[in-house]
């Protein structure tokens, strides 16, 4: 996930292909989201799949452990156990590749599972709209990226999403305008533009993203 | 007691069919998806139907297969089963029902006690959630909710268990001889009083403060 800090500005004096290698830039980042999702559901369909179905099948197991030998029905149960620790490993794993809840579900739902995980309190005012796996993963992990920047103890971060045209603009609220190159890592490769606003510890960075 | 089951991972559902069967349950059928399970109801009957959120008709078909066995078949429980305990997922369980329903992860009922207690527990009309699902939802975002509960006056409080027992506004008013626009004003307090902002929609509070109140009578027991 690297890119830039920050797209070269746009001047009259620049080549003429400028525009060309953009448009490259953005089918490159995009091709990218989509391998990060595609990577995600794999793990799902495959490995995870395949763990869970042990589960109840070392069940079956216990279930024909004679009742003199407790040593084996608790190791067995132990085994359970830790299949369930592989599994929310797996989770972590799927959910920093791309998120299965910002697939299925999209931007909002998603930031708003993330929302419980974080100390900080934070406010999302998202609509139901899709913007496609890429526009979404990225504004995502732009979000995810600034409240992991936040030092604990910060007050309330709002978040809100909305189409303008034919840009996606993120807006935070209460948050450092010095995390804007976190963002902008996200969004800048999809053509985004990041500003910022207002006070060092509590100002705002907005990002539009293109999404045609 | 009688189960149907539908999942669209052949190696999941055989084995959750075993685990069934040596816990001593009828399953009426086991399917791969949502229509096929609404096919076999209509001709067996059972207690509880077992459902993978994420199956045929794609993308969460336990979702809408829920939705259609609830209107066809009101006191029929449902378990639904998932790779992922969410809150969005459960919010969307709740707009199903509030009674009778089940949220676990596939690999949390793995054992003939479990899965009895569950299906048990359902049968019985409860909501069952995946502890670790309903913990991050009452600690969040900070964990003072549960003292919270402590400050409710014995009205809202009474309002608040109604609202655990599944009943609508029409139903608590009607259980506590008040009207309904009375019960709205208890709810409104119960939000603030539990720090449940207007950020989230109000069925998303509701079940929030439902929880924050399931989790302290756990913790009085």
């Amino acid at each position: 996930m690297t890119s830039d800090p920050a797209p070269p500005a746009d001047g009259p004096t620049r080549a003429p292909d400028a525009a060309a290698d953009r448009r490259l830039t953005c089918r490159a980042e995009r091709e990218q989201w989509q391998r990060r999702l595609r990577l995600q559901r794999q793990l799902h369909d495959g490995a995870s799949l395949r763990i869970s179905a042990l589960v109840p099948q070392l069940g079956v197991v216990r279930t024909r452990v004679p009742d003199a030998q407790p040593d084996l029905d608790a190791s067995i149960e132990g085994l359970q156990d830790q299949l369930h620790t592989v599994l929310q490993e797996l989770r972590e794993i799927a959910r920093a590749i791309y998120p299965p809840v910002l697939d299925e579900a999209g931007l909002g739902p998603a930031l708003r599972d993330h929302a419980e995980h974080t100390d900080v309190v934070v406010r999302v005012d998202v609509g139901p709209e899709r913007f496609g796996p890429a526009v979404e993963g990225a504004a995502y992990f732009a979000v995810t990226g600034c409240l992991a920047a936040l030092p604990p103890g910060s007050p309330p971060v709002e978040v809100s999403a909305r189409r303008e045209g034919d840009a996606l603009v993120l807006v935070l609220s209460g948050v450092p305008p010095r995390s804007a190159p976190v963002v902008a890592d996200q969004v800048c490769g999809l053509g985004g533009e990041v500003t910022t606003g207002g006070a060092p510890e509590g100002g705002t960075i907005e990002a539009r993203i293109p999404c045609g | 007691m009688r189960v149907a089951l539908a999942e669209d991972g052949a190696l999941f559902r055989e084995g959750l069919l075993m685990l069934l069967q040596a816990a001593g349950h009828e399953v009426v059928g086991s399917v791969a998806d949502g229509d096929a399970l609404v096919d076999l109801l209509a001709g067996e009957d059972a207690d509880v139907a077992i459902l993978d959120i994420r199956m045929p008709p794609e993308p969460d078909g336990g979702l809408v297969t829920a939705e259609r066995l609830r209107e066809l078949h009101p006191d029929m429980g449902l378990l639904f089963l998932s790779h992922y305990a969410e809150s969005h997922y459960l919010m969307r369980i709740l707009e199903i029902g509030t009674e009778a329903v089940g949220y676990r992860l596939k690999e949390k009922v793995g054992s003939v006690e479990v899965l009895t207690d569950t299906l048990g527990r359902i049968a019985a009309g409860e909501i069952v959630i995946e502890p670790v699902l309903a913990k991050r939802l009452v600690e969040r975002p900070r964990g003072d909710r549960k003292e919270a509960v402590d400050t409710l006056s014995p009205r809202e409080l009474d309002v608040l268990r109604l609202m655990a027992e599944g009943r609508s506004n029409n139903g608590i008013a009607a259980q506590l001889f008040v009207t309904p626009k009375a019960v709205e004003k208890h709810i409104a307090n119960i939000f603030s009083k539990l720090g449940l902002q207007e950020d989230g929609s109000e069925h998303h509070r509701r079940v929030l403060a439902v929880l924050t109140y399931l989790r302290s009578q756990q913790e009085r027991r």
